[in-house]
């Protein structure tokens, strides 16, 4: 960790704290927030 | 050992053979990904379908209006009701029971508006030729579909998702005439 010269894949691999905080972030905004925004943002039924 | 820590510096960039395997597998998810929306055009069998808030008081009270005005008899209790052609059509899911019948004429168009007034209900529409459309209905939201009958006869609705005591008996029609 902190080797300037190893790569930023292995970097975040070596890394539980980000890949848990990318593992919960992504799927949050991506599905749950997406999703809610969906139904919130439906329009009224005109009932022509 | 279940699982090995590897040594630093354990990052090899993909060589040509892995990069041809992460295009393949790249290509293929694009395939995939736009095989959906070409299925829902040519396939005919995913419905188009669009969803609107409503208060179930407010379509109870349309489907009431669309009742009174296009009724033209009735089966046991429940009314049979005739939309006009390209017109708008309610059927009301609630009390355990799809309201009202309809009566469509075949090769006609119409915007079928579906919603419940308490409980989630499991549309299913089920007739002959093997048609089996099943569709979510929610309270508080108008599922609006378009639909042109194909077939002259008598489709019944059911109620496939459980929505308490009485749900086996929550049943419905639609007639369709040539």
């Amino acid at each position: 960790m902190g080797n300037e010269n190893t790569h930023w894949l292995e970097r975040l691999m070596e890394n539980p704290w980000m890949l848990l905080i990318l593992g919960i972030v992504v799927p949050t905004i991506s599905y749950t927030v997406w999703g809610v925004y969906d139904v919130l943002s439906l329009p009224v039924a005109p009932l022509p | 050992m279940s699982f090995m820590i590897p040594e630093k510096d354990w990052f090899k960039a993909p060589d040509k053979g892995e990069k041809s395997w992460i295009a393949i597998g790249f290509i293929w998810c694009l395939v995939l990904f736009f095989s959906m929306p070409i299925w829902h055009i040519y396939g005919k069998q995913n419905s188009s379908s669009e969803s609107y808030r409503v208060k179930p008081e407010d379509f109870s009270a349309r489907v009431m209006k669309f009742v009174e005005t296009n009724s033209i008899g009735k089966d046991g209790n429940t009314p049979i009701v005739q939309p006009k052609p390209g017109g708008h059509a309610y059927v009301m899911g609630g009390g355990y029971i799809w309201y009202p019948i309809l009566k469509l004429k075949k090769g006609n168009e119409y915007i079928l508006h579906i919603s419940s007034t308490d409980y989630q209900h499991g549309f299913s529409l089920q007739g002959e030729a093997g048609i089996n459309m099943n569709f979510q209905i929610l309270p508080g939201y108008d599922h609006v579909l378009k639909i042109t009958p194909t077939t002259s006869g008598t489709f019944n609705i059911v109620c496939n998702e459980f929505c308490g005591a009485r749900h086996h008996v929550m049943t419905g029609k639609i007639l369709v005439e040539d």
